[in-house]
């Protein structure tokens, strides 16, 4: 990524973008990342740009590269190739890191704090006063379906209240952009479509940017503004779906017309790239 | 010994004190009924009957036995804590030191202990050092395994959130580590107490090892019995103690067991 400072002096930066802005101006962009492991290729060429507001979801079939994409928007990981844009301004994958607020596959709650003192954890490490935090994740609690929850400790908790104060700490972490890993993987499908609607209620109503890994194509086309297939391995962005279907969303919207078709677009793309990993 | 002392783990004091009562029963019912010799093995009788009409050297004893023990103990546990938590940080550091701790804890505690002696006299402070040398060891190798087994997931997570070194280990690698600590803790309670009393052995006048030596000369089995049950004593206090403290601070682990 030591390219990246020659790629600004060479205006590099203006090229970026060139596709129609549908919400806000351009968070995050990214061109042409490659990411490499010895003689394995995980990322190929994959160009994403992320626009203020929207929701975007990820899917693909396993090992297409999907948690390397969300480890160097993270900036836990560089890429090998390729060029960054944080509001248009080319930076080092580094740089991102603290910018963004990621939440991994597991809840990864910390079992010796509470539920309000997992909630403030990012903030906390962000230096506001621990009493200041807790003040602003108790207003907080209710909306996450934890009210009253807030002196339990996570091995009180069920699963889908584990991932809300995943969530919530996700959220407290006040960032423009959120990076949600397969967040309701481990959930029973009742759970996990009320916290999908859910979901959708809370992004509208703090109006953050989402970028969301999932291997479900319902819960992909159900969220997004946008829906981005990748390839098996290499991973590279094989279709961008703009998903059109009315806000807000109801739950029996997946059975109807316009959902079944893309739906059965999106599957075909899909269903292709898993036959491919499966016979690699 | 380790039989009873096992309950306290489970912080089952009812049990603990049926336990301990079953095996004096046993005791006094053995030397009664195949009627053992004193000088094998003396009833608890004569034994209560000793401390409590001799009690100054014992109580002396038991006292300073238990202060070079402790501060042993306590400057071993900074001191393994410390060094865990610098060998986990700069590698360097443990790949120059670990195996000098090593070569240290081969080196046989007699030898040690005359070594210490010629330094620091027949000192309180000559037994501590060698409590302490037994301690360290034990702290250090089970914190630095408790650090090194934090999930990387967890730490990418803190990174994320733009933690720095400090908070790092402060917030995640320390409270992770804290069960692989109590775990040598225990251990160090057991090896701190050998040390202060194999460490009197090298020259004193009150110590509850010095009993113990004195005694043997002595042919002395009721003192020799005292100096033992009361040894016990001290060691199993100072065990429950530490188990205690860790039931309390470690309250989310042993309900996490269940729940997985």
């Amino acid at each position: 990524m030591t390219t990246n400072s020659a790629a600004i002096s060479e205006g590099w930066v203006e090229s970026v973008s060139p596709r129609a802005v549908t919400k806000g101006s351009s968070i995050l962009g990214l061109q042409n990342l490659t990411k490499r492991f010895g003689a394995i290729t995980a990322l190929e060429n994959v160009s994403v740009d992320i626009n203020k507001g929207e929701f975007i979801t990820v899917i693909g079939p396993s090992g297409c590269g999907k948690s390397t994409l969300f480890n160097i928007v993270a900036g836990l990981d560089s890429p090998d190739d390729g060029h960054i844009a944080h509001h248009s301004r080319a930076i080092d994958a580094r740089e991102l890191l603290g910018q963004v607020a990621f939440m991994p596959q597991q809840d990864l709650l910390l079992p010796w704090r509470t539920v309000l003192d997992n909630a403030i954890l990012a903030i906390e490490l962000e230096g506001t006063p621990r009493a200041k935090a807790r003040a602003q994740a108790l207003k907080m609690l209710p909306e996450f379906g934890l009210k009253g929850f807030e002196k339990h400790y996570p091995h009180q908790l069920s699963g889908g209240m584990r991932q809300r104060v995943a969530l919530m700490r996700t959220f407290l972490f006040r960032r423009e952009l959120m990076l949600l890993d397969e967040p309701f993987g481990a959930l029973d499908s009742l759970t996990r479509s009320m916290m999908q609607r859910w979901l959708l209620e809370i992004w509208q109503h703090h109006e953050r940017t989402v970028l969301f890994i999932t291997h479900d194509i319902d819960e992909a086309i159900f969220l997004a503004d946008r829906v981005l297939v990748m390839s098996a391995r290499p991973g590279r962005v094989k279709l961008e779906q703009r998903i059109d279907l009315p806000r807000p969303r109801r739950g029996d919207i997946v059975t109807s017309e316009e959902f079944m078709a893309i739906k059965r677009r999106l599957l075909a793309e899909i269903e292709e790239e898993s036959m491919k990993s499966f016979a690699s | 010994m380790k039989a009873w002392i096992a309950p306290i783990m489970r912080g089952n004091s009812f049990r603990l004190a049926l336990g301990v009562l079953a095996m004096a029963l046993a005791w006094q019912l053995s030397v009664v009924l195949f009627k053992v010799p004193v000088h094998y093995l003396p009833s608890l009788p004569l034994i209560a009957e000793r401390l409590s009409h001799y009690p100054d050297p014992f109580i002396a004893g038991f006292i300073r036995t238990a202060s070079e023990m402790l501060i042993g103990l306590a400057v071993g546990t900074l001191f393994g804590l410390l060094s865990a938590v610098i060998m986990q940080r700069y590698r360097m550091v443990r790949h120059l030191l670990l195996p000098l701790f090593i070569i240290s804890q081969t080196i046989p505690v007699i030898a040690f202990g005359a070594i210490v002696v010629m330094w620091f006299g027949n000192s309180l402070l000559a037994k501590a050092v060698i409590a302490f040398y037994l301690t360290f060891f034990t702290i250090t190798v089970n914190t630095l395994a408790g650090l090194d087994s934090v999930d990387p997931k967890q730490i990418s997570l803190l990174r994320s959130f733009g933690a720095s070194n400090q908070q790092l280990l402060w917030r995640l690698q320390l409270p992770s580590a804290l069960p692989a600590f109590f775990t040598g803790l225990k251990l160090a309670v057991a090896t701190s107490l050998s040390g202060a009393v194999v460490g009197e052995w090298f020259g004193d006048t009150t110590g509850l090892g010095v009993l113990l030596l004195q005694s043997m000369y002595n042919e002395d089995t009721i003192s020799l019995w005292s100096a033992i049950l009361l040894v016990a004593l001290l060691g199993s206090v100072c065990f429950g103690v530490v188990a205690a403290i860790e039931k309390r601070v470690l309250f989310w682990q042993h309900k996490q067991d269940i729940n997985h």
